[in-house]
């Protein structure tokens, strides 16, 4: 019996576990992306020669 | 980054209150929240296969096993950002806005996980995707609170002005927490009463209860690890945003000094 009731279902359970995974690798992805892409920002300004104040503080007064 | 400081090092929540301190302190203890998050989670599925089938609900009592973790998470980001409007308004801690930012997408990711399983639960269980019941209107209520939380983020280029008005909402949105949690009790809904978070102890049967708090305790360091990163993220884009400005006043500055040179 119980057999039958866990095939009968077994599309709810397995689509619910796999939104599941879906979300929270979306969620791991995005942040990921975000940091690599602010990084990646920061140094395209850092190689312009823009510095931040507490790294300039360690240049010559 | 180094973090070696000539300063009297503050101690507790005000040694956060310096980014690249924060900053040191998220990249030191990240990788083993990681191992930690993945090592509970691989645990935690473990049990959630190997239970039992219940007497009434069959194979489809797993589906708790995502569905009531999501939902507490979906609630747990909600309270991190009352905290973080609380820091905001009465202590000014500067990390306090850039936590209740960070803490939005995932709390409005974890409320659609919790709508969707639910729904995708409610099916075989009750016969029907979606009811207009207190517990899941007051619980769709909670998305849109953060979808507009998110979109009033975006619509204030000001991070300081942001956070202010940020915090207030933050707080009236809040009141649909306690709704949420005991529209169960207060109303008739087709969801059913709260079993494991209940003053006389959980109902839940052991052979359920502790795969589920495993599972809760995985989706919470996920949301902990992922909370410090998009945190550091927030940082990052407030640290491009004064460049950026330091970038527009020396290109002005320089334009100004030609036009005299040229005078």
């Amino acid at each position: 019996m119980s057999e039958l009731f866990g095939t009968r279902y077994f599309e709810f359970i397995a689509s619910s576990y796999a939104i599941t995974a879906l979300v929270l690798m979306a969620m791991v992805v995005w942040v990921l992306l975000t940091q690599r892409s602010r990084r990646r920002q920061i140094a395209s300004l850092e190689e312009a020669g823009i510095r931040r104040a507490s790294r300039q503080k360690a240049k010559s007064p | 980054m180094s973090v070696t400081s000539a300063n009297a090092a503050p101690t507790g929540l005000a040694a956060l209150a310096n980014p690249t301190r924060f900053l040191a302190l998220v990249a030191r203890v990240l990788p083993f929240l990681w191992v930690l998050t993945v090592a509970v989670l691989a645990v935690g599925l473990w049990m959630s296969f190997n239970v039992p089938d219940d007497y009434q609900q069959g194979r489809t009592v797993r589906i708790m096993f995502v569905h009531v973790p999501a939902v507490w998470m979906a609630m747990g980001a909600y309270m991190v950002m009352v905290s973080g409007a609380l820091g905001v308004l009465v202590w000014r801690h500067p990390l306090a806005d850039v936590a209740a930012r960070a803490a939005a997408p995932f709390g409005a990711a974890f409320t659609f996980l919790g709508l969707a399983t639910g729904s995708i639960w409610g099916r075989p269980m009750w016969g029907t995707w979606w009811v207009w019941d207190a517990r899941l209107t007051s619980f769709l209520l909670l998305l849109i609170i953060y979808l507009g939380l998110l979109a009033l983020w975006n619509a204030i280029e000001e991070p300081a002005r942001a956070a202010r008005l940020a915090a207030v909402a933050i707080l009236v949105g809040a009141l649909n927490i306690p709704i949420i949690k005991f529209s169960v009790d207060w109303f008739t809904t087709l969801h059913q009463p709260a079993s494991v978070t209940r003053l006389d102890g959980p109902t839940l049967a052991p052979e359920f209860l502790y795969p589920l708090l495993v599972m809760g305790l995985a989706f919470l360091l996920l949301f902990t690890t992922l909370h410090l990163m998009a945190m550091r993220n927030e940082i990052l884009r407030r640290q491009i945003r004064t460049l950026q400005r330091k970038m527009a006043r020396s290109v002005g500055q320089g334009a100004r000094k030609s036009w005299k040179v040229r005078a």
